[in-house]
């Protein structure tokens, strides 16, 4: 299958062939191989693992969100407002920002634009601690 | 019965306004030295111009799109 991944300021793979894609739908984690059955999916702030052609492990990046839209042709586009590589996420800041966010969160009116936002950062946060092993709650 | 949508749109967040939110929080959490390369992508500005006639007014920057009449 090729894959196509481009966020806002760079291109990550373009016409790249790989044996597979993993990816991290809102509805749900998905793969993608050759001749899948055409899927457009809002994907979730997770993991994204490419399966390169005779490499043992996949390469992972942790996406904020964004969309992947597979065509009948076995191309994938992955688009994504951000991504950064699993090796690059600080484990100490992900917890010190889950913590504020936390309490962002409890000292916000509810339904507020604030406490959305404090959500977010939470739920983001929390994936990124579960993408490099941490159990944040 | 409550309204079957997502909390952020709830609270009057746009699909795009979430996330952008979510892309800042990835950023916040990166490791040097990737996180100093991304700090640029969380920046925007905004131009606004009047067209008039057809022509497009000169461009102004704007600190905020409710200042454009948005």
């Amino acid at each position: 299958m090729t894959l196509n991944f481009n966020l806002p300021h760079e291109t990550i793979y373009s016409e790249a062939k790989v044996s597979q894609v993993i990816v991290p739908g809102a509805a749900g984690e998905y793969g993608v191989t050759a001749d899948h059955v055409p899927l457009v999916a809002q994907l979730k702030a997770g993991v994204l693992q490419i399966f390169h052609e005779d490499a043992g492990e996949p390469e992972k990046y942790f996406v904020a969100g964004g969309f992947s839209l597979t065509h009948a042709n076995s191309v994938t586009d992955i688009s994504c407002p951000e991504a950064v590589k699993l090796d690059d996420i600080d484990s100490s800041a992900v917890s010190s920002n889950f913590e504020s966010a936390k309490n962002a969160y409890t000292s916000a009116e509810d339904g507020s634009a604030a406490q959305a936002e404090a959500q977010i950062d939470m739920e983001v946060n929390r994936a990124m601690g579960t993408a490099i092993g941490l159990n944040l709650n | 019965m409550a309204t079957p949508t997502t909390f952020w749109r709830l609270a009057g967040m746009s699909y795009v306004q979430y996330v952008t939110r979510a892309a800042s929080a990835v950023r916040n959490a990166a490791k040097e030295p990737a996180k100093s390369k991304l700090a640029a992508n969380s920046k925007f500005t905004y131009n606004a111009s009047i067209w008039e006639g057809g022509v497009q007014g000169k461009k102004v920057e704007i600190d905020a799109l409710s200042k454009a009449g948005i």
